[in-house]
C-alpha cells in the first residue's frame, strides 16, 4: 500500500500570464489536506495537473501510484473529483447521473448514494437545471462520494454553500475518512473549514508553494507577541519574525517559529511581553503571503 | 483504449441528442414521402428538404456534442471519468459519424435510386455520388474543427466554408470532362475521373479526421 | 459569526469562538467526563478516527489530544485495540487546579484593565472566598 496518495516533484507549468513553479506536494494516505491560496494563486491549475487534465511542463506527478498524465484513466477509477466550475448535465436528472456512473465504477455504493440523497435533501428525480447552486454542489459531491473513491479531490467544495449545507458537507467528508485508506485533498478560501478538518495544510501564492506542514505544527509555530518597549530599547531580534507591526513603543511581532523561551529573551532585552497571541489559520496565511510579497518587491 | 468507456460516452451523447435525432428522422421520412409521391414539384422540394435536414442534424449534433461540453461546463465532469484524451476524442468522433452517416446514407441511396429510376437523368449518377460524398467531406471538416477548437465561432465558420465549398466543388466537378460529359443524358457512366475524385474526397476525410485525432492527442490542456 | 458544532453522536461540543487550540478543548471535555464519571475508569473510548468523524475535527488534532491525555495518565492506548480510560485516572486535583489557574489569570487581566492594584485584587479575592464559605455553611445548616 502506497504511503503517499499524491506526490508532486518539481512540477512546473507555464502559461502566457501565469506560471506554476517548482511545486512539491506530498499527501499521505488516510489524511486530509487543505490547500489555501488567493484567487489565481494556482490552486486550480495544480489540481488539474493532479487529475491529468493539464500536462505539466516539467516534473513528475504520482497519484495513487500512477504517473500522471500517462495513466490518468487508470488513476481516475479511484478518484472522485468535484470542482467549482464543473457542471452536471442540466437536462438530465440526478438519478440519470447515478445510473450513468454505476456501471463505470466497480465500488459504486447505491445504498450509500440513497443515504446521501436523503442527508443532502436531494430528490433524484429532479432535473439538475432546476437545482439551486448549493444543491448542485451537493449533487456533484454525492456522485463523487458514492463511488467510494480512494482519493477525493475537491476544488472549493464549500464555496457558495449556506451554513447548514456546509456543515453537512464537512460531516460527509469526515465520514468518508473513517476508512483509513481514503485520502482527501481540498482547496478552499474558507480557512475556518480548513482549520477544522485538515490534517495537512499547504499555502500557495503566485504559483509557488509557500508553506506546507501539518496543522497542529502550523498553529503551534505561529504567534503574535505584543511588546511594550521602554524609550531606549530597540525591537528585539527574534528568529522567524515575518512582520513587525504596531507602533514604535508598542510593537507587535509576528513569528513563525515560536518558542516559549522567546518570552524570557524579550524580558532580558528589556521588553515587556504583554501578550502572546495564537493566530487563526487565516491570520497565519495572510501574514505568510504578505511577508513574502514584501520580500519579493523589496 | 477503453472500449466500454467509449461505448458509455457514445450512448450518453445519443441520449442527449435523442430529440434532435427523432425530429430529423421524422422530417427525413416525410421528405422522402414528398419526393416519392409529390410529383415534379415534390421531387425538388423533397430533395431540398432532405438536404436541409442533413445539414441540420450535422450542425445540431456537432454543436451539441463537441461545442456543448465546453459551453455547458460539463467537460470537467466527463474528463473526471476514468478516460484518457484519446477515449474522449474517439467517442466524440464515433457518435457524430454514427448519427450522421445513416441519415447521409438514406439521402444518398434515395437520390441515387431516383436518378437511376428516371431515365432522362441517369447520367447524373456519377455527379450525384461525388456530391454526396462531398457532403460527407464538409461534415467531417465541421467535426474536425469542432473537436479541435471546441468553439462555436470556428465551427460555424467551418460549416459556412463547407457549404460554400459544396457550391464551388459542384461547379468544378460538373465541368470536369470525365464527369460533366453526358451528365444530362440517359446513360449511366463511370469514368476514371470519377474514381479519382472519390479517392481525393475519401483521402480528405481521412486527413481531416486523422489530423484532428493527432492534434487532440498532442493537446497539453484539456480543460 | 462563529458557530457551534454540535454533533448528535457525541456529547462533546467544540466551540469555534473559544480561542484556545481545539486539542486543548477536546482534552478538557474528555477530562471533565472522566472527572464526573460519565466516562468510567477502564471503559473503552472512541478511537481517534471515530471521534474525528463524530466531531468533524481533523484526525491529527484528536491524535494530539489523545497523546497528551495519555502522557497525563488520563487514558491508556493499547496497541491495535483502541483506547480506554485509565484504570485510576488521577486528574481531579489537576483538572480543578488548571481551571483555577486559568480563572486567576483572567482575574488578573480584568483587574489590570480596571486599573486595580495587586492589593485591591487580592482583597476582593479574599472577600469572594469569604462569601463562598458563608454560602456553603448556610446551605449545610438548612
Amino acid at each position: 500500500m502506497n504511503e503517499l496518495s499524491v506526490q508532486f516533484d518539481g512540477v512546473c507549468k507555464r502559461y502566457a500570464h501565469f506560471a506554476l513553479e517548482d511545486i512539491h506536494l506530498e499527501l499521505p494516505t488516510g489524511s486530509i489536506m487543505g490547500f489555501i491560496g488567493a484567487n489565481g494563486a494556482g490552486k486550480s491549475t495544480t489540481i488539474r495537473i493532479l487529475m491529468g487534465l493539464v500536462h505539466q511542463d516539467k516534473g513528475s506527478v504520482q497519484v495513487l501510484g500512477h504517473p500522471m498524465p500517462a495513466e490518468q484513466a487508470a488513476a481516475k477509477f479511484d478518484i472522485g473529483f468535484v470542482s467549482e466550475d464543473m457542471r452536471l448535465y442540466g437536462a438530465a436528472t440526478l438519478a440519470w447521473h447515478m445510473d450513468f456512473l454505476k456501471p463505470i465504477y466497480p465500488r459504486w455504493d447505491a445504498a450509500y448514494a440513497e443515504v446521501l440523497a436523503r442527508r443532502f435533501d436531494l430528490k433524484p428525480e429532479q432535473r439538475i437545471k432546476g437545482l439551486s447552486h448549493g444543491q448542485r454542489v451537493k449533487a456533484a459531491l454525492l456522485l463523487a462520494l458514492a463511488r467510494r473513491p480512494r482519493l477525493l479531490v475537491l476544488d472549493e467544495p464549500t464555496t457558495g454553500l449556506d451554513p447548514v449545507a456546509r456543515v453537512e458537507v464537512l460531516g460527509e467528508l469526515m465520514a468518508a475518512l473513517a476508512d483509513e485508506e481514503r485520502t482527501i485533498l481540498f482547496s478552499s478560501h474558507n480557512t475556518l473549514d480548513v482549520e477544522q478538518i485538515s490534517d495537512q495544510i499547504t499555502f500557495i501564492d503566485r504559483g509557488r508553494i509557500i508553506d506546507s506542514d501539518d496543522k497542529e505544527t502550523f498553529l503551534d509555530r505561529w504567534r503574535r507577541l505584543r511588546l511594550v518597549l521602554p524609550p531606549d530599547v530597540a525591537v528585539p531580534h527574534l528568529p522567524g519574525v515575518v512582520e513587525v507591526g504596531g507602533s514604535g513603543r508598542l510593537p507587535v511581532l509576528t513569528t513563525n517559529c515560536f518558542e516559549p523561551a522567546m518570552v524570557s529573551v524579550c524580558n532580558e532585552l528589556g521588553a515587556t511581553v504583554q501578550a502572546v497571541d495564537t493566530m487563526t489559520l487565516e491570520e497565519i496565511f495572510l501574514a505568510n503571503v504578505h511577508s513574502r510579497r514584501e520580500r519579493v518587491t523589496a | 483504449m477503453n472500449y466500454s468507456m467509449v461505448k458509455s460516452l457514445v450512448l450518453k451523447d445519443w441520449y442527449f441528442q435523442r430529440k434532435a435525432i427523432l425530429l430529423c428522422l421524422g422530417g427525413g421520412i416525410a421528405s422522402l414521402a414528398i419526393v416519392a409521391f409529390g410529383g415534379k414539384v415534390g421531387f425538388y422540394l423533397g430533395l431540398v428538404l432532405l438536404i436541409t435536414i442533413l445539414i441540420v442534424i450535422a450542425a445540431t449534433v456537432v454543436m451539441g456534442t463537441l461545442v456543448g461540453e465546453r459551453d455547458n461546463q460539463t467537460l470537467a465532469f466527463v474528463m473526471s471519468l476514468p478516460i484518457s484524451f484519446r477515449d474522449y476524442t474517439a467517442a466524440k468522433m464515433l457518435v457524430n459519424l454514427l448519427i450522421f452517416i445513416p441519415f447521409w446514407l438514406v439521402l444518398t441511396a434515395g437520390s441515387l435510386g431516383l436518378v437511376l429510376a428516371a431515365p432522362p437523368i441517369r447520367g447524373l449518377f456519377a455527379f450525384t455520388v461525388i456530391m454526396a460524398v462531398e457532403i460527407l467531406v464538409s461534415t467531417c471538416l465541421m467535426i474536425a474543427v469542432a473537436l479541435v477548437t471546441e468553439s462555436k465561432g470556428w465551427t460555424t465558420s467551418a460549416m459556412i466554408a463547407g457549404n460554400l465549398a459544396l457550391d464551388v466543388v459542384g461547379y468544378m466537378v460538373a465541368h470536369i470532362p470525365g464527369i460533366g460529359n453526358g451528365m444530362f443524358g440517359p446513360v449511366v457512366h463511370w469514368r476514371p475521373a470519377a474514381t479519382v475524385s472519390l479517392i481525393v474526397e475519401f483521402a480528405l476525410i481521412a486527413l481531416m479526421l486523422g489530423g484532428a485525432f493527432f492534434i487532440q492527442s498532442r493537446k497539453r490542456e484539456f480543460i | 459569526m462563529y458557530t457551534q458544532y454540535i454533533d448528535m453522536h457525541s456529547d462533546i461540543v467544540i466551540s469555534q469562538s473559544d480561542s484556545r487550540p481545539m486539542y486543548l478543548q477536546i482534552m478538557e471535555q474528555i477530562k471533565q467526563r472522566v472527572a464526573v464519571g460519565e466516562w468510567a475508569a477502564g471503559e473503552e473510548i472512541p478511537s481517534i478516527r471515530q471521534l474525528a468523524v463524530a466531531l468533524r475535527v481533523s484526525v491529527i488534532t484528536i491524535k494530539r489530544a489523545y497523546l497528551e491525555l495519555e502522557r497525563e495518565g488520563v487514558i491508556v492506548t493499547q496497541q491495535g485495540k483502541g483506547s480506554i480510560v485509565a484504570p485510576n485516572p488521577d486528574l481531579s486535583p489537576r483538572l480543578y487546579d488548571e481551571e483555577f489557574s486559568r480563572h486567576l489569570e483572567k482575574v488578573a487581566e480584568l483587574g489590570e484593565l480596571l486599573g486595580l492594584s495587586s492589593e485591591e485584587i487580592a482583597r476582593r479575592t479574599r472577600e469572594a472566598s469569604r462569601r463562598m464559605n458563608q454560602a456553603s455553611r448556610t446551605k449545610e445548616n438548612v
